[in-house]
């Protein structure tokens, strides 16, 4: 989840539990005070009604009944004053709330009992104030208080995530600048992303920094690969323009002859791989500029005809049936090599009278090019270590296993996915999948 | 024809010379960036063998300056260890005419001299006879008096190099090196170019007798004449 929604959503719930725990305060103590002022009015009511009453009243209201009731016509209030049997110990009043009829309609009341003695008469009076008004008020007041919560939480999130949204801006733009879209350290723009959030801009120094050292390493790197390549490839050089003079010299031992062609070879052999090395790590080095429009199929027509005359020394059957012309963007020297290595071994692992069959096919957004062979395949383990470095794949055969590394290599840098599917003495399959 | 020989490590220089001198050139030095921009400026060189790390500077700065001066058809092919990526392209963009990285084969030196040569001047023809052989280096067919041969492109490749390397013995390795390019391959030394050259001979001794094409033991080959 983004940072910026948990913001978002963290803000909300803490807002949400706030206004919850403030609105079941709110309405509680509101419930207690409309019931307080509800039992003030009736006390009141309660003491003007004593404080008026007199014998002839009692006697009126009571009209030589047991009881007097009386109720105004919206039956929001009623009084009610009995007669009871004069044993009571002490005059009490109490309040409660009750259900009570009056003419069929039963509603809720708040209600003052009040047991009292008037010339050694006990009366008992019932006060009621009805609870419906309470209760409407309190609903609208929930019903208010719900529209408040769910558009101050809307409100919250809309705007904490606008602002959150406003305050990371920064920081996104500085991993898709900084870290996602740097492809070539060589080329990364050290230009700060303006931002005022300190946190950001330590960020932001801290990868240019760090972009910094890897630079330098890389440049270091580059200048070693340089001196590498100079201070072993020249006393090569040397001793192979020594050795090729020392062949032309006229009548020297036909024993010697061969010892100076064998050196010749050997030397050949030591060029070979440190050029392979080189090439690898050159690539690796970014080195190489991918910027030329590569045809596939012009590539693999360009490689038949190099390896044309081996294909047919092996008497192998070839066939290269690509469905669609693929293009693409990279180096064109180093796919010509990629793909090279790969053809030159189905060639020189396949056996005589084998096939090579090119295919291509187009899945899940990838162009997917296969080269199969019949040939000698490699174990499981093989596999597993085919783009080892030195790792050889035929002990019989002069390799040193550095092509598949060549290949990998060339693959990573044009972010190619190479596949290899083998079975011993059956072939080998290897896929390269391009994305489009 | 004359070369200027630009290069600090002497006994390259030196082996260079040998080979060169034997075909018939005329062979100077100069071991410093300083000395061979002195020597530019006051002879004038059929080829100039450019070494690009030099003591006293790069050699792409002596490259500029000849081709700065006016009236100078001096051709300079680069050879170099340094093995930058760009440094061939810009070699190339600089007005070098080839480009050689080390280490390279005598032979394949002397066959890229050769091709410039024809090139450059357009003196040489571009026909070139070897036992009443034609080659004809611009069409790339090779005809025995009206007898049009049917040559592969290998092998024709093969005939050119061996040629254009008489009377020298071309190992297998620089053989197969100059006619497939190089693709990094440790046994470049196998036997498929006897395939190649076994039927290249068939051809010609099918018209003409060819005891100057000799194999040259467990080396290579060589053209006399």
């Amino acid at each position: 989840m983004k940072l910026q929604v948990k913001f978002s959503l963290y803000n909300a719930v803490t807002k949400i539990a706030i206004i919850l725990i403030l609105g079941a305060i709110i309405l509680f103590s509101l419930d207690r005070l409309a019931y307080n002022q509800l039992d003030n009015r009736l006390i009141k009511k309660k003491n003007k009604i004593i404080k008026n009453l007199n014998n002839n009243e009692i006697d009126s209201l009571l009209n030589k009944e047991q009881s007097f009731t009386d109720y105004n016509i919206l039956k929001e209030e009623f009084i009610v004053l009995t007669d009871i049997p004069d044993n009571q110990k002490d005059s009490t009043s109490k309040v409660f709330t009750e259900k009570r009829e009056i003419e069929g309609d039963i509603e809720v009341y708040r209600i003052l009992n009040y047991k009292f003695s008037y010339h050694t008469n006990w009366y008992n009076l019932e006060i009621g104030e009805t609870m419906t008004a309470l209760q409407s008020i309190k609903n609208s007041i929930r019903f208010y208080m719900l529209i408040v919560l769910v558009a101050a939480l809307l409100i919250t999130l809309v705007a904490d995530f606008t602002f959150s949204n406003f305050l990371l801006k920064p920081f996104y733009r500085i991993i898709d600048k900084k870290i996602n879209l740097v492809d070539d350290p060589t080329h990364y723009n050290y230009q700060n992303i303006p931002t005022s959030t300190s946190d950001f801009k330590i960020l932001d120094n801290s990868i240019n920094s760090l972009m910094r050292k890897i630079n330098t390493l890389f440049a270091l790197e580059k200048q070693f690969i340089a001196n590498v390549s100079h201070e072993l490839l020249t006393p090569i050089s040397i001793l192979s323009t020594r050795f090729e003079n020392m062949l032309n010299t006229p009548d020297i031992p036909v024993g010697h002859e061969n010892k100076i062609y064998a050196s010749l070879k050997t030397l050949n052999r030591l060029k070979v791989i440190i050029n392979s090395l080189l090439l690898i790590s050159k690539v690796e080095n970014n080195q190489y500029l991918k910027t030329e429009e590569i045809s596939l199929q012009q590539e693999i027509d360009d490689i038949y005809e190099d390896l044309e005359d081996r294909i047919a020394d092996k008497n192998i059957s070839y066939s290269a049936n690509l469905s669609k012309d693929f293009h693409f963007t990279g180096n064109k020297a180093l796919i010509h090599t990629l793909l090279i290595n790969i053809i030159n071994n189905a060639i020189k692992y396949n056996v005589d009278s084998g096939v090579i069959a090119i295919t291509d096919k187009t899945e899940d957004e990838q162009y997917i090019l296969t080269i199969s062979d019949t040939g000698s395949g490699m174990s499981p383990a093989l596999v597993e270590n085919a783009f080892d470095r030195f790792k050889r794949g035929n002990s019989e055969e002069n390799g040193f296993g550095l092509g598949l590394a060549i290949v990998q290599s060339i693959a990573r840098f044009h972010k190619i996915d190479v596949d290899i599917k083998s079975e011993e003495h059956k072939g080998t399959n290897i896929s390269l999948s391009f994305s489009k | 024809m004359n070369v200027l020989i630009v290069e600090d490590e002497k006994s390259l220089a030196l082996e260079m010379d040998e080979f060169l001198s034997k075909e018939g050139f005329i062979v100077e030095h100069a071991w410093k960036k300083s000395s061979a921009e002195e020597k530019i400026f006051v002879n004038n060189y059929d080829f100039i063998l450019l070494d690009l790390g030099l003591p006293d500077g790069d050699g792409f700065e002596i490259l500029k300056q000849l081709k700065a001066m006016k009236d100078r058809d001096d051709a300079v092919i680069i050879l170099t260890a340094r093995s930058a990526v760009d440094d061939r392209i810009k070699g190339l963009d600089e007005g070098a005419d080839d480009y050689l990285p080390k280490p390279f084969s005598l032979n394949e030196l002397l066959a890229r001299m050769h091709a410039i040569t024809r090139r450059k001047h357009k003196l040489e023809k571009n026909e070139v006879n070897v036992h009443d052989f034609m080659l004809n280096i611009q069409n790339r067919t090779v005809s025995f008096g009206d007898e049009r041969l049917n040559l592969t492109k290998k092998e024709f490749e093969i005939f050119n190099y061996l040629v254009l390397n008489k009377n020298r013995v071309v190992s297998r390795m620089s053989l197969t090196e100059h006619v497939w390019g190089d693709i990094l391959e440790v046994n470049s030394d196998s036997n498929f170019v006897d395939v190649h050259v076994k039927n290249l001979r068939k051809k010609l001794s099918g018209i003409s007798p060819i005891d100057w094409f000799e194999t040259v033991r467990s080396i290579g080959y060589r053209i006399n004449c």
